[in-house]
């Protein structure tokens, strides 16, 4: 006890450009961190000690206090505007976690204990965790995998993953994908405005699970022996399955209800501009690594194409040559791999679209 | 949508049906995807109230609730096998009320934030009425006020902010705004429309949560 009042007396100010502090906490202490800019990177360990590293530079400094039960770490600038600051720190696995910062990006890695993270400008990255979760960032993606409990994940303009999740969760976005894969969850509500919604996971007999986007394409799982009641609303897309769907009831042509099984569990799926897919959960997660490869390889594509971009600056009439040979001997390759995947989410684009133009053409003709 | 099951959907909630009755509903519920969404909307109104902090009025209201209660509780006492009174809520109430509660929840930073006002002052009794009886009252038509009103204060507030952030906030109410335009003609053109309907109270009530996020961050900075 001794040494942890002498930690929490700490105050580590840096006039080196790193700090470096150790010390005991007693059990059942949580971690509050304040960081306005840089990184906050927790990891867990199996020991009764917190370690704060920080990289401070010239002006930062890093303060480490323990008010009440609470290792309180705070990060400043000793003149100025506010530094950038990246924090590495390591805790008891157990411990709880409230994160916060402004232009921080927020990672956890094996921490079994409560998290709260909240950035404005900045990706949340968590593996781990366990009891409420609740992780917010405006700009910034938000990933989450490996964790339990009740779970409540919201971001802004960037899209949101869930992955091995199980417990209550509840996912919101506005400007992005959200992607729940591994989930074993009775009760799911997740939405976003302009973004695909994908769900594999399972489907608990009495369970909820509410999926909604405005613009896009909502796609779920439903495990073959499942008991749901599925309600389906779509005001411009269409409705598929992979498997029959029995009709037990329709209210307008927007919103149909299918019973599977006995119907249990309830399923609520709405998408105003997208399409609605309900498949078993292999062919999502087929399709899920699909999504992963290409992006993997549109990345390559990027990484060639900012080297060749690196030479537009002193380009000269042998690299025009070059590129226009490689793009002669890909282009056919790339469209033959291209074609298939894409042709129906374009089909389906441009049927929307143009359904409407020629509508009011016809309208205006007659 | 039936209104029959509909407006008793928060009696069933309340556990005040009786066995035949609650077994009808149920047997309804298990085909009518807008009653469900109903109840699932209620069910959500319930569980948000549930998480929010009790905070100390900024002035004493007891006195005047009282004093209205003696008022009024005069007649009842004369009203022979009336029942308590229970509050039975319509779909549009449902809806306006789930929104008022995320304005209601966010009315500290708003207060704080709102031009002119430093900090959250004692209102007279009959300010103080209207906004409880917000609560009951409010539909769309308020909540665009409010949301308005919400809005109006972020401008104000926006200097508190960096230029990333503001353009990026500005960004995603403009989807969420096409997105509550879209739904609005959508519901013109067939106003019966559960889906529509609920679709767009959700959609107005993300652009409520995200502007009382971003006055809160505001408010923080």
């Amino acid at each position: 006890m001794v040494a942890t009042l002498a930690a929490a007396m700490l105050v580590a100010v840096a006039s080196q450009r790193q700090t470096d502090t150790t010390f005991a906490v007693p059990a059942g202490a949580s971690l509050s961190v304040n960081n306005f800019g840089g990184g906050i990177a927790v990891h867990a360990w199996n020991e009764n000690r917190v370690k704060v590293h920080g990289d401070v530079g010239r002006r930062g400094r890093v303060e480490v206090s323990l008010v009440g039960n609470t290792v309180v770490v705070k990060t400043g600038s000793r003149e100025g505007a506010p530094s950038v600051i990246d924090l590495d720190i390591t805790v008891p696995r157990s411990m709880g976690l409230t994160l916060g910062g402004t232009y921080a990006d927020v990672t956890v890695e094996g921490v079994q204990g409560p998290i709260s993270a909240e950035t404005v400008n900045g990706e949340i990255n968590v593996r781990g965790g366990k009891g409420i979760i609740t992780l917010h960032s405006i700009q910034g993606s938000v990933t989450l995998a490996d964790a339990s409990g009740r779970i409540e994940v919201n971001s802004v303009n960037e899209a949101i993953e869930l992955s091995n999740v199980t417990g209550e969760i509840k996912v919101e976005t506005t400007n992005g994908e959200v992607t729940l894969t591994g989930i074993q969850s009775s009760s799911v509500d997740a939405g976003t405005i302009n973004g695909d919604v994908v769900y594999e996971g399972t489907v608990t007999d009495g369970g909820s699970y509410s999926f909604g986007s405005h613009n896009g394409d909502i796609t779920v799982s439903i495990p073959e022996r499942a008991n749901v009641t599925v309600t389906v609303a779509t005001a411009n897309g269409d409705i598929d399955a992979s498997f029959p769907l029995p009709m037990t009831s329709t209210a307008g042509r927007h919103r149909k209800t299918f019973k599977i099984g006995t119907g249990s569990a309830r399923m609520e799926l709405e998408s105003f501009q997208g399409d609605i897919e309900l498949r078993r959960p292999q062919e999502i997660r087929e399709r899920i690594d699909e999504h992963k490869r290409d992006h993997h390889n549109d990345n390559d594509n990027d990484h060639d194409s900012d080297r060749d971009t690196s030479f537009s600056s002193h380009v000269d009439a042998g690299t025009w040559d070059y590129a226009a040979r490689y793009a002669k001997a890909y282009a056919p390759k790339y469209a033959k791999a291209y074609a298939p995947l894409y042709a129906r989410t374009y089909a389906r684009t441009y049927a929307r679209t143009y359904k409407r133009a020629y509508r009011d053409t016809d309208t205006t003709s007659h | 949508m039936n209104d029959l099951w509909t407006n008793r959907l928060s009696e069933y909630l309340d556990g005040e049906l009786d066995s035949t009755e609650r077994a009808a509903l149920e047997a309804h519920l298990a085909t009518c995807g807008a009653c469900y969404a109903t109840l699932s909307e209620l069910r959500g109104v319930v569980a948000y109230a549930k998480t929010l902090v009790d905070s100390e009025p900024a002035t004493d209201l007891w006195p005047d609730i009282r004093a209205r209660l003696v008022q009024s509780s005069e007649p009842r006492r004369h009203a022979s096998g009336v029942r308590s009174r229970r509050f039975t809520f319509t779909v549009p109430q449902l809806l306006a009320a789930s929104i008022a509660l995320v304005l209601l929840s966010s009315g500290g930073a708003y207060m704080a934030l709102r031009p002119g006002t430093s900090k959250v002052t004692p209102q007279p009794a009959a300010v103080r009425q209207q906004g409880i009886m917000t609560v009951a009252n409010v539909d769309r038509g308020t909540t665009d006020a409010a949301i308005a009103d919400l809005q109006a204060t972020l401008t104000q507030n926006e200097s508190r902010l960096d230029t990333t952030t503001v353009r990026i906030v500005r960004q995603n109410l403009a989807i969420i705004d096409r997105a509550i335009v879209e739904a609005r003609i959508a519901l013109q053109k067939d106003p019966g429309n559960a889906y529509l309907n609920l679709h767009l109270a959700d959609t107005m009530r993300r652009k409520v949560e995200l502007l009382r996020r971003v006055n809160d961050i505001a408010a923080q900075s």
